[in-house]
């Protein structure tokens, strides 16, 4: 867990200096140039941070999913654990994706909102999600609690996949991998990204995972300790 | 100082982000110890 916590640091860290330092040029000529993208200049640099992000909360409801499968069949409290703490993660995630999405699309499209099909799918997302935490709280026995929940986060998590992969992709819009784009680049990784910035965005993306997996394991150890403490109580 | 400020944009966004993480950074740590902590205390009794 050591060396997980570190190597986040260190390539967050590294992201950060790297992804808004180094110049971006018409014509690259060396390793510490970033070739400037005609349209997007400078705002180019989210892209380090935006879809590790996104990708990151894409994970936590997958992670969300397959714990809340585990918890049907094993019956195990800390499975109901790992579910909720992995699903909270996703949407914290999905609200910083939203965020970082909203603010390049102001200074490339020339407004925080504009009900792009990535824009609306995100928000259907975020509402599925709110609602898990809603459901949530209005069920006080710990038992059908984690079985409801169980459920939805199947459900919900089924779903994630389909608004973030799918459905931007079969409408025309304006992010990239939207339908009619002709660049033929997709949402999750821009592939014709210049060697350093690809080493960049594979940083930032191995990165904000160990992070996830670090605040995950705080949130678990958390959530334990209150369950042991309540048990204590009974 | 606009000027310098102007001229520097990269690198003061560079310098807050900078702050900020580190300070998030520590802050976490510190908290992944003390559950650490409170995890042992729990574990005695």
């Amino acid at each position: 867990m050591n060396s997980i916590k570190w190597l986040s640091i260190i390539l967050i860290t590294f992201v950060i200096i790297a992804g808004i330092a180094v110049p971006m040029v018409p014509q690259p000529q060396s390793f510490f140039e970033f070739p400037d993208i005609p349209g997007l200049g400078n705002t180019a640099r989210i892209i380090f941070f935006h879809v590790p992000v996104a990708w990151v909360s894409v994970l936590g409801f997958l992670v969300s999913l397959y714990y809340g499968l585990k918890y049907l069949r094993t019956k195990e409290y800390d499975d109901d654990i790992k579910s909720v703490s992995a699903a909270g993660l996703g949407m914290l995630f999905c609200l910083l994706a939203t965020m970082t999405g909203s603010l390049w699309a102001k200074f490339t499209w020339g407004s925080f909102w504009n009900w792009d099909p990535r824009e609306t799918s995100i928000l259907i997302l975020l509402l599925i999600y709110g609602a898990y935490f809603a459901l949530r709280s209005a069920l006080g026995s710990n038992e059908v609690r984690a079985r409801l929940s169980a459920v939805y986060a199947i459900l919900a998590g089924l779903t994630a996949p389909f608004f973030i992969f799918i459905m931007p992709r079969i409408i025309g819009g304006l992010h990239p991998g939207a339908k009619e784009d002709a660049s033929g680049s997709t949402p999750i990784t821009q592939l014709h990204m210049p060697l350093n910035m690809l080493f960049v965005f594979f940083s930032g993306l191995i990165g904000f995972t160990l992070l996830f997996i670090w605040l995950l394991n705080v949130r678990i150890r958390t959530l334990r300790m209150e369950h042991r403490l309540l048990m204590k109580d009974y | 100082m606009y000027e310098f400020l102007g001229q520097n944009q990269l690198y003061i966004v560079l310098f807050v982000i900078l702050i900020i993480w580190i300070g998030i950074v520590l802050y976490l740590i510190r908290l992944d110890k003390k559950i650490g902590r409170l995890e042992k205390q729990l574990g005695k009794d």
